[in-house]
């Protein structure tokens, strides 16, 4: 059944790709004072948005672990949270591209691009500290408490660089106030959206049965050693 | 007895025991003086520029040694298994913890009001006209550092990477409060007038405090007991 | 305007390296998973027989 799920939400998510691409190369004019490089924007803030999302379902799983003390629910927090860094670094490299091209520089101090780069920090603390406890439910105890502190932090990090202001432009999609870009070029960001958050479900879907296996082994083990 | 009687004596167990040896309080204030040394070689140490980043200087001078006074906070009681033996007092986690958190509150000030002067010093900068305002910003800022550092103390305190963990994740961490300390201290430090602006940045760090220490007293019992 | 695009092209090219570089990590991990899952179950089964005799 799960087989199938993956299956399916991966052709989809391929299908649609496939077609935002034409859409985005044949359809969607140049714009007019960047050319060409703009249509990074059509992976750079689906996957922008899809890894926020994900760290904070990982945060209401990882609440739910603690609630429940049900190893699941940590294996659930962890694949998303591996696969949200994923994009949290597809996130952060099309945007130094994109700015090389646009201001001149790689990197820029920011205020989003350095709240990203503390985010991803936070998380590879996340999962520096998965690999550093072997036991399942000391780590996935502790790791709980750190997705929860990880992500309040993000937030406050959030509010607290915007006020050292900004080169990063400001919300360009419509459904933050003032929407500067044309519908026909902003339809796409939203179809790879879907795309991105299929494709992210199809890979934590794939990472929580190995969770699941290894689970399975742990506790083989601990059968086989009760011998 | 009361939360505070608790933890007031889990404080002074620890104070008692690091004014008996000093170890991690001199450990953390000459290494808090030789970053001071060491950030003289990075710019020229008497020039105007010096004046513009004091406030970052200072904070990571503190931010350094507050995580070796930290690490040892839950590491020493290790020996003789002295952490099990507190968990199973009638002093409950949160207690054990926030008493822990006072007694790293204290010493880690004790290094920043050392150091300060030595600082004022060897960067030729000026004493703080508004000092008192200085000083909340430090009370606030430390308190910042040390509930996060407790915490985290607390929770890498079984691991074999214990000194390599807690500094990666307890800096990113600490980057709000950071921030806001750097940029007041700044701007303390060099005599200007506090612009309306800055008045957020006391929110910011006042709120930090709050909302962590709220976090971690609520969190601390599934961190040591579990 | 040459170099808009290629570096348009390289910043697709870096995101699906990246998607494609995590897709070969798990599937490595599956199949270390899968080699770990099976030496555990003759260990298992192993232990079980012996016991039984």
């Amino acid at each position: 059944m799960r087989l199938k799920i993956i299956l399916a939400l991966s052709v989809l998510s391929g299908l649609i790709l496939s077609w935002n691409l034409h859409t985005m190369f044949l359809k969607v004019p140049d714009e007019l004072n960047q050319g060409a490089i703009f249509r990074i924007i059509y992976f750079h803030v689906p996957s922008a948005i899809t890894s926020f999302a994900g760290f904070f379902l990982a945060m209401f799983s990882s609440v739910g672990y603690l609630i429940k003390k049900d190893l699941r629910f940590d294996s659930v927090a962890a694949s998303i949270t591996e696969v949200s860094f994923a994009f949290t670094t597809i996130t952060l490299i099309t945007g130094s591209i994109w700015g090389r091209v646009i201001w001149g520089i790689w990197w820029t101090w920011d205020y989003r691009l350095t709240s990203f780069f503390i985010c991803w920090l936070l998380y590879v603390g996340y999962l520096m500290l998965r690999r550093a406890i072997d036991d399942p439910t000391t780590r996935a105890r502790l790791c709980a408490v750190l997705s929860i502190f990880a992500c309040v932090d993000v937030v406050i990090v959030w509010k607290s660089i915007e006020w050292f202001r900004t080169q990063h432009p400001g919300p360009v999609l419509s459904i933050r106030s003032g929407g500067g870009m044309a519908p026909g070029m902003e339809a796409p960001i939203w179809w790879n959206f879907l795309a991105l958050i299929m494709l992210a479900t199809v890979l934590v879907l794939i990472r929580m049965r190995q969770e699941a296996m290894q689970r399975e082994i742990d506790t083989m083990r601990r059968y086989a050693h009760a011998f | 007895m009361t939360f505070l009687q608790q933890a007031l004596a889990i404080a002074g167990k620890d104070l008692r025991s690091e004014i008996r040896s000093k170890e991690t309080v001199n450990a953390s204030l000459s290494f808090a003086l030789v970053i001071l040394m060491l950030f003289s070689f990075a710019f020229d140490p008497g020039s105007d520029q010096v004046r513009e980043i004091s406030g970052g200087l200072l904070w990571l001078v503190y931010a350094f040694a507050g995580t070796l006074i930290l690490n040892r906070s839950f590491a020493r009681e290790l020996v003789n298994d002295c952490l099990d033996a507190l968990i199973s007092s009638p002093a409950s986690g949160a207690q054990v913890f926030f008493g822990k958190c006072l007694a790293n509150y204290l010493l880690l000030m004790v290094v920043e009001c050392v150091s300060f002067p030595v600082f004022i010093i060897f960067y030729n900068a000026r004493w703080p006209a508004r000092w008192g305002l200085l000083l909340l910003v430090m009370l606030l800022g430390t308190w910042g550092i040390t509930v996060i550092g407790t915490l985290f103390s607390a929770m890498t305190v079984n691991l074999r990477l214990r000194e390599l963990m807690l500094p990666t994740l307890v800096y990113p961490m600490l980057i709000p409060a950071l921030l806001g300390a750097i940029r007041l201290s700044t701007v303390l430090i060099a005599g200007e007038a506090l612009e309306t602006d800055d008045q957020i940045w006391f929110k910011l760090l006042a709120g930090f405090d709050v909302i962590f220490t709220a976090l971690s007293l609520a969190l601390v019992e599934i961190v040591l007991v579990g | 305007m040459d170099q808009n695009y290629t570096f348009m092209f390289y910043g697709f090219l870096v995101a699906w390296l990246v998607v494609i570089i995590y897709v070969i990590s798990i599937a490595l991990r599956e199949r270390k998973l899968r080699a770990e899952l099976d030496r555990v179950k003759r260990m298992v089964d192993d232990r079980e027989h012996e016991s039984k005799r």
